[in-house]
């Protein structure tokens, strides 16, 4: 929202600068997003050089058709010489005028010109050049009356500062003017002026025909009928103030409804009285089928949810958004209905959102309008329609259902000060309370103001009240408690400890949507709307986000790719929610060596081994994948990637941290090395023939394989495997004879098992 | 013959001996078999002359082995540097790789919090409306709840929009004092552009326990900004609103690029936005089982994207979901 000081100033009594007002507000009450000039700036002398014209001579310039050549007297007793495109004036006219050296609203300089031969000294304004509307089809004449060379500013704001503020949801009182005002007020201990509005007199008492037939839907209605109403443009000030707020000037009767909106925050509406059938106002919710023309120029098809304010025919306004086009309010319209109304917020954003409908006027029901505010706002209206259009006030109603009373809250001013931890004296709260218009009672119980009753409503909202004021007060503290103890669990240490091993195994770090297009499993969580098709499905697998990972890497250039990932899997089990299991998932150049390598640096870094089993995985080429009790390894199958890949996707939460790793004594006593090469059939898997020897002979403590050879001296359909083994006992040194029995029966074991014949 | 002169006169020999060849000389001369400490040696008859001759002796032995170490050490420096190598050619590849930015930023809040004594909770990313919103105090009504922002799977199932249920777990199962942060990935349905992803990472931090306050929730922010960017570093707080925190506050950071002046990143303002804070709502801790007269309580959500994006001058967040290399391998 745009305030601008000047009308601020008007609703409190403030000498504080912009910057300071911007300032206590943004941390106090909202967020002020920058402070912004409106209009003519007010620097260096810059506002006297806008003054007050008579215009003394007009007429063609001799040398341009479609300029006039004009004297101009601003007071300085010689008139200037004045080149205008405009011709809507003529001798005698009042106008604005801004001298050279005068920097204009979009930040130029005027200079002294010369235009088409003839020197001008000066330059007459339309209103848009002044910012004070859209109008640029001719120049502004100014009401007679002031003198020449008297400065514009005296007659109608020339400029302001404007705060662009954001407000939150709770606070639908800082939608206004006022109620900034208010703020204000409280944050630098100013006087707030009486909220603005005076009833002029009422002439008739004709009958206003209202009737509410939903009453939750619209808590208030208050209708009042003016005539003799005269349509035209608004005076200066009035348009002003609206363009200062972001809002264009329309007419006098519609700019009034828009001013106090802005001003004291509650929408009002204008109705050609003599377009409404019967006279009357039906509020009700719409009959299906129903439709209506709004002032956008659109047809809207209205649903039996929907709120509107109807005559005895029809829809005409979709109630709190938008009027219709049927009963707007036009220059030839001499009586006018005025709705000064409260409607119910959700119903209002339903209807809102469902017809992508919004105004001013819904933005703020929506958030929530104190429903006694109907009443100064159709007071300050009518004010204006009298001032500006000539009205007379000749007729009223104002229906209301059950208003809500106000609450009641009892504050403790010691809880205040616990909870700030600052200490506020109880005289300090209530005078914060007060100047919030609360209404304090002696043993501080708190009458909270209707239009804080959505937010206020315990003692805490009472005690954020005195906070909020106090916030840059409040010291920096740190809890006392000194029994804290942090410490990283069993999990998320592991979790780190495999980061680091990967990282250490040169793999590079991912993050990939956990929301992707398909997933492998069918019963896959699915969002059901979902915003785009990537974003469909709860994977339960990492791995084919880690191939899209690849797939980007190589397709930019990228060399020695490795990437893993640790994330979540979502696991449909049959409860309510997903399982959710960790996972950790790698991909890297260079086939099934490399991704098994990586898996045996998680497992050893953990000091685990693990055991693999043939196994198969859709991604994966299946004479080169294996399972392990913790998931999968093994090799892209080839066409998904060009090259060739490995890839791994383990069960973090199955690989378990132990706290307790026992001492082993290794030293003490060496190990007897040798090298043994076995010839067997070519389908012996080499972990079939260490788990069987380490089986056999407890002291067998390692069996490595180095080297698998196949050619003539093995013979068709045999492979050569030769293993580095270790014995060693943990009580003594080995003699060479209890190792050669070692070797003997291994031999022995594999022959029997797998064919197996020592090569020597 | 007179012992200490000639030991003198060698040791000045031997020091000036330039080579390993000179030094020999020089031994050869004065310790040699013919030399004439040698030649007295076998002639002495009576011990103090044999001790004189000895002690003459072991010095100048000492001193041609002290330079002859000396010679050699040269000579071999001298031969070594024949070898040069071109010492700013690139060692061997050591190749390492990288943790994801924000891994890098999420150990670094755990470990801060775990020096101020919290521990790391983890929590369901898919979890409950109840424990999403109804326990968060979030009225019917509230935007978040519409599945125009968040995640629905069904009626009752969301996925989680900020790491808060992890917290409502964590108050369930046990008693006050509580000291915890929770952090990990949340989900809203944001279209994605330079500072919006529909997945992200939150930090959170909850403290319930007796005499909390919001000058002790003000002090936690403050040292975790500055550890986070600087110890120079001024902390702002405005007022805010979030359904589960009554005050609720926003916090800000001074500049750490300007230093306060004003630069394109703090808008000209000289503050950074962090992100929210507050006092936990007395109806959260009801929810709970807690008695809001018995305990008090703070808590905060910031996102780790932002922070890191602040931090590295990173100006597109979805960069963080490319995982292209040469992003990766700068932090």
């Amino acid at each position: 929202m745009r305030v601008p000081l000047q009308w601020l100033r008007e609703y409190v009594d403030v000498q504080a600068s912009a910057e300071e007002i911007a300032g206590r507000l943004s941390v106090s009450t909202c967020e002020v997003e920058r402070i912004v000039r409106h209009g003519v700036a007010d620097a260096d002398g810059n506002l006297g050089l806008y003054r007050v014209g008579r215009v003394v001579e007009a007429g063609k310039h001799p040398n341009a058709d479609r300029l006039q050549l004009c004297r101009v007297d601003v007071g300085e007793g010689e008139s200037r010489q004045i080149v205008c495109g405009a011709w809507n004036f003529g001798v005698g006219a009042t106008v604005a005028v801004a001298l050279p050296g005068a920097v204009l609203p979009d930040g130029q300089r005027l200079e002294e010109v010369k235009l088409r031969g003839e020197s001008s000294s000066g330059m007459i304004l339309s209103e848009r050049e002044l910012e004070l509307g859209t109008d640029n089809s001719g120049i502004l004449v100014l009401a007679d009356g002031p003198d020449p060379g008297t400065p514009l500013v005296e007659l109608f704001p020339l400029g302001d500062e404007v705060l662009e503020i954001e407000t939150t949801p709770n606070r639908p009182d800082l939608l206004s003017i006022y109620g900034l005002a208010r703020e204000v007020a409280a944050l630098f201990r100013a006087d707030l002026r009486p909220m603005p509005g005076s009833d002029p007199a009422r002439t008739a008492e004709d009958e206003v025909s209202i009737r509410v037939e939903d009453v939750e839907g619209c808590p208030r209605y208050v209708g009042r009928a003016f005539s003799e109403v005269r349509i035209g443009p608004s005076p200066l000030w009035l348009k002003a103030r609206l363009v200062s707020a972001g809002m264009r000037p329309i007419s006098n009767v519609v700019d009034a409804t828009n001013f106090v909106m802005l001003a004291l925050g509650s929408p009002l509406h204008a109705f050609d009285r003599l377009k409404l059938a019967e006279g009357r106002i039906v509020v009700r919710r719409a009959t299906p089928g129903e439709e209506i023309r709004t002032l956008d120029g659109n047809a809207r098809a209205l649903d039996a949810s929907d709120l509107v304010i109807a005559d005895a025919a029809r829809p005409i306004a979709i109630a709190g958004i938008m009027g219709g086009e049927d009963s707007e309010v036009t220059e030839e319209t001499a009586s006018v209905l005025l709705e000064a109304a409260n409607f119910e917020p959700v119903g209002i954003l339903r209807t809102s959102e469902r017809l992508s409908l919004r105004s001013e006027a819904s933005g703020r029901w929506e958030k929530g309008v104190d429903p006694h505010l109907a009443e100064p706002a159709a007071r300050l209206c009518s004010q204006l329609f009298a001032e500006t259009a000539g009205a007379r006030w000749i007729g009223e109603a104002d229906v209301k259902g059950d208003l809500p009373a106000r609450q009641v809250v009892q504050l403790r001013p010691e809880r205040t000060s616990a909870l700030l931890g600052l200490e506020v004296e109880a005289g300090e709260q209530r005078r914060i309370l007060e100047s919030l218009e609360f209404d304090v009672g002696d043993d501080l119980r708190v009458t909270v103001p209707t239009f804080r009753s959505g937010d206020v409503t315990r003692e805490i909202d009472l005690i954020e009240e005195v906070g909020r004021v106090k916030l840059d007060e409040i010291p920096f503290t740190l809890p006392e408690r000194r029994e804290m103890f942090g410490r990283l669990t069993r999990e998320q240490r592991l979790r780190r400890i495999v980061e680091d091993a990967l990282v250490g195994a040169s793999f590079s770090e991912a993050y990939t949507p956990s929301l992707v297009t398909e997933d492998v499993r069918a019963d896959a969580l699915r969002i059901p709307q979902p915003q785009s098709f990537d974003q469909a499905v709860l994977r339960t697998t990492l791995l084919p986000s880690l191939v899209e990972a690849a797939r980007h890497n190589v397709s930019v250039g990228n060399e020695g790719v490795a990437l893993f990932e640790i994330a979540r899997v979502y696991l449909p089990d049959g409860g309510e929610l997903p399982r959710e299991e960790q996972h950790v998932a790698g991909i890297v150049e260079g086939g099934f060596p490399r991704a098994k390598g990586a898996v045996e640096t998680i497992l050893g870094s953990v000091q685990l081994q693990g055991s693999y089993r043939r196994g198969s995985h859709d991604l994966l080429h299946p004479g080169k994948t294996a399972v392990t009790d913790h998931g999968v390894v093994g090799e892209l199958r080839p066409g998904i990637l060009e090259g060739s890949w490995g890839a791994f996707e383990l069960d973090l939460g199955s690989i378990e941290l132990s706290d307790h790793l026992r001492y082993e004594d290794l030293i003490t006593f060496p190990p007897i090395k040798q090298d043994l090469a076995f010839s067997v059939p070519d389908d012996v898997l080499v972990g079939d023939l260490a788990e069987a020897a380490h089986a056999a002979v407890p002291e067998l403590r390692k069996m490595v394989p180095f080297d698998v050879y196949r050619g003539e001296q093995v013979g068709d359909g045999r492979k050569s495997i030769a293993f580095r083994v270790e014995f060693r006992s943990p009580e003594r040194t080995l003699t060479d004879e209890e190792a050669a029995a070692q070797r003997d029966k291994i031999v022995n074991v594999l022959k029997l098992e797998f064919g197996a014949e020592l090569r020597s | 013959m007179d012992a200490d002169a000639v030991a003198a006169e060698a040791l000045v020999a031997v020091e000036a001996a330039s080579s390993v060849a000179e030094l020999d000389e020089a031994r050869v001369r004065y310790l040699g078999r013919k030399s004439e400490l040698k030649q007295a040696l076998r002639e002495v008859r009576d011990r103090e002359t044999g001790m004189a001759l000895n002690s003459a002796r072991r010095r100048i032995e000492e001193a041609v082995a002290a330079r002859q170490a000396g010679l050699e050490r040269a000579e071999l420096d001298r031969s070594l540097s024949e070898e040069r190598t071109d010492i700013t050619f690139p060692g061997e590849a050591q190749p390492r790789g990288h943790l994801h930015l924000i891994t890098q930023v999420r150990r670094e809040v755990e470990d801060i919090f775990l020096g101020m004594g919290y521990e790391v909770v983890e929590g369901r990313e898919v979890e409950t409306s109840h424990y999403l919103f109804d326990a968060l105090n979030m009225p019917a009504g509230h935007p978040t709840r519409s599945p125009l922002h968040t995640f629905f799977l069904d009626d009752d199932v969301v996925l989680r929009t900020e790491t808060s249920p992890a917290q409502i777990h964590a108050m369930e199962a046990r008693k006050p004092p509580i000291y915890i942060v929770s952090l990990g990935r949340c989900y809203r349905r944001d279209t994605a552009d330079a500072t919006h992803y529909p997945i992200f990472h939150q930090v959170e931090g909850l403290a319930v326990d007796r005499g909390l306050t919001l000058a002790d929730l003000k002090g936690t922010l403050l040292r975790l900004l500055r550890l986070l960017f600087g110890e120079e570093r001024e902390a702002r707080f405005a007022t805010h609103f979030f359904p589960f925190t009554e005050p609720s506050i926003e916090a800000y950071v001074s500049c750490f690029l300007c230093d306060g002046t004003g630069c394109r990143v703090c808008r000209h303002s000289g503050w950074i936005e962090i992100g929210g804070a507050g006092m936990v709502d007395p109806n959260v801790l009801r929810f709970v089982g807690y008695d809001p007269e018995e305990v008090t309580g703070f808590a905060f959500g910031w996102g780790l994207e932002r922070m890191a994006m602040l931090r590295h001058g990173l100006p597109d967040i979805r960069a963080l979901w490319e995982n292209d290399l040469r992003l990766l391998e700068q932090f």
